[in-house]
């Protein structure tokens, strides 16, 4: 395996590193490996073993790579309850953690992620077995001076159904590489993304979904509200293979912009080799709808009571199809309090 | 509020409005007191909309000459909400869709804001239950998200039932009738008369149907952007009977 220090750094012409170059996300310097910590993993709900760290096939990217070299240990996640909640606090200078969910059945875990680390890695991996349904929530409400690196790989087998929802709120920079492969036939994928952006923060999200065989669906809705001078970033790679036919697979990217400053790229990207599919993507950047604005306004709601109203209804949006409650109530909860405090004070 | 003149809920005096800078109205006179149910008829495009819009104070709408006067005061300073939570309201022709924001929680939040504080929840749940029966609504609206994936007689009632929950002292009504069945109609109609006794109506239609339910005091014909003719109930009938080319020769 290639080492971190012996590997070539990407350009800013890949299109996973194109707005958020690894420069930027680094801990320290590019050139450099430096001591990585680990965060605190916890959960009153299920069983978290830490065993030697699992090798995981990095696909030659430089953060995998990177997470791959500084990671000692792999918390294992065996899920045996139908909800469960897990607590990642991230503290100190730079720290990371490679979670591995283990489930049989049908099965919902929620991760808090929280802490003022400067800068915090986080690899998420699992594997849906056949017949079986994995509903993961992931809340991210670090300090607004945290630098986040996420790298997600999840494969969904023969009849598998693996749904992804991320409520992203915190941290001052973030990069989530999030790949799922559904690798058996008849699998199901939903992935679900709401960003809020706020502040300078700088949110970038790069999804890829991997259709290997026949029959296989797949859904991804990223809505990212701008605020201040945030800048957020959705790609998505959606790939088709030959043997994938009869895929049903779908990308919308919706960006609303709430201030002049604030930024927002949606860049949908289809590889399609099957003929027999049906694959759409869409984008679409606006700022809030006068007419809705003027309807709220009209039932005695003042702008800033109805431009949160109206956020936060398009971020819930985000999750109105995501099937476990426990996972869209937690998101659905931690938004309308977050917003709360952001935009009515 | 500003400036105060006379005792009329709704005076409109000389109104001259313009749309992206094409005139709409054109120097219209309107007064309603507290009680009265003024119907405000006319062709596609002779300005009742506007009207309605105007006097809710839409941004998109520009006062070029004249004046509006609510409860008194002069309110072309005025902001949409403040208005509101004056006592104004307006049922819209068509009203927005508001995605993921749940009905329930959409209600709770205007009613709070247009009585300047959140009604006690158990009265308020109880306030709720009854207005929905009488307008005939499922209590699963509440958990569907304001307006979205309606049909048409479905925005309507939730327009009445956010007239019946706050009480306004002045409501419009812009086709309201529009798009409902004989039974909706009946229904709405219904809870437009059980708060018009306390309040001043403007109610604007293109059809006899709803003024057969909804007793209006006064009819105004609007031609141009400025009311042509204003009469009793009998001017609708004769209108429904003889459309508007008389109003034009009149004119």
């Amino acid at each position: 395996m290639t080492s971190y220090l012996d590997a070539s750094l990407p350009t800013r012409s890949e299109h996973l590193w194109r707005y958020t170059p690894w420069s930027r996300v680094h801990p320290t310097k590019v050139d450099e490996l430096p001591t990585i910590g680990e965060v605190v993993v916890e959960s009153e709900d299920t069983v978290l073993k830490i065993v030697p760290k699992r090798s995981i096939q990095h696909g030659n990217d430089i953060a995998r790579i990177f997470l791959d070299e500084v990671l000692e240990n792999t918390h294992i996640l065996a899920l045996e309850n139908e909800t469960n909640h897990v607590h990642i606090r991230a503290g100190g200078h730079a720290v990371a953690a490679h979670i591995h969910i283990e489930s049989k059945q049908s099965s919902s875990v929620m991760f808090h992620l929280t802490g003022e680390a400067e800068w915090v890695g986080l690899w998420l991996t699992g594997n849906i077995l056949p017949n079986s349904q994995l509903s993961v929530g992931l809340i991210n409400e670090l300090s607004t001076d945290t630098v986040l690196v996420r790298t997600d790989n999840w494969n969904v087998e023969r009849d598998g159904d693996f749904e992804l929802a991320t409520l992203s709120l915190g941290g001052q920079r973030i990069k989530s590489d999030i790949r799922t492969t559904l690798s058996g036939s008849n699998s199901n994928h939903k992935q679900f993304i709401a960003v809020h952006g706020h502040g300078t923060r700088h949110d970038d999200h790069h999804v890829e979904i991997h259709h290997q065989q026949p029959h296989s669906n797949s859904k991804l809705t990223v809505n990212a509200a701008c605020d201040d001078r945030s800048h957020s970033v959705g790609t998505g790679a959606l790939t088709i293979d030959d043997d994938a036919q009869h895929t049903d697979a779908g990308q919308i990217f919706r960006n609303l912009l709430l201030s002049p400053s604030a930024r927002a790229e949606a860049i949908p990207e289809l590889e399609v080799m099957a003929n027999e599919v049906a694959a759409a993507h869409g984008a679409a950047s606006a700022p809030i709808d006068s007419t809705q604005m003027h309807y709220l306004m009209s039932r005695g709601l003042s702008q800033e009571e109805a431009t949160a109203m109206l956020v936060e209804g398009f971020l819930v949006d985000s999750f109105v199809e995501v099937r476990s409650d426990s996972v869209r109530e937690a998101m659905q909860t931690r938004l309308t309090v977050h917003l709360e405090c952001q935009l009515l004070g | 509020m500003g400036e105060m003149m006379g005792d009329a809920l709704l005076r409109v005096e000389n109104l001259h409005v313009s749309v992206e800078g094409t005139p709409i109205l054109n120097g219209l006179n309107l007064t309603i007191n507290r009680g009265e149910i003024h119907a405000i008829m006319g062709r596609n495009g002779s300005g009742k909309s506007t009207l309605a819009n105007v006097v809710m104070g839409h941004p998109a709408y520009e006062i070029t000459q004249g004046t509006i006067h609510y409860k008194g005061s002069n309110i072309e300073e005025m902001e949409v909400f403040q208005r509101a939570r004056e006592g104004m309201f307006l049922s819209f022709q068509y009203p927005a869709s508001i995605p993921g924001v749940q009905v329930g929680t959409f209600l709770r939040k205007s009613v709070a804001s247009v009585r300047g504080e959140a009604p006690p929840p158990r009265e308020f749940r109880k306030e709720l239950k009854n207005a929905m029966e009488q307008l005939s609504m499922d209590r699963s609206f509440l958990s569907r998200y304001v307006n979205q994936g309606f049909s048409g007689g479905e925005k309507k009632r939730l327009e009445i039932l956010q007239l019946l929950l706050l009480q306004p002292d002045l409501a419009i009504l812009d086709e309201t009738d529009s798009g409902l069945d004989i039974d909706a109609l009946r229904i709405v109609a219904d809870g437009i008369n059980s708060i018009a006794q306390d309040t001043g109506c403007l109610v604007i239609t293109h059809y006899q149907r709803l003024l057969d339910l909804v007793k209006p005091d006064v009819v105004h014909v609007l031609l141009d952007g400025k009311i042509a003719q204003s009469g009793g109930p009998e001017l609708a009938l004769k209108l429904e009977d003889e459309g508007y080319d008389w109003v034009d020769a009149l004119a």
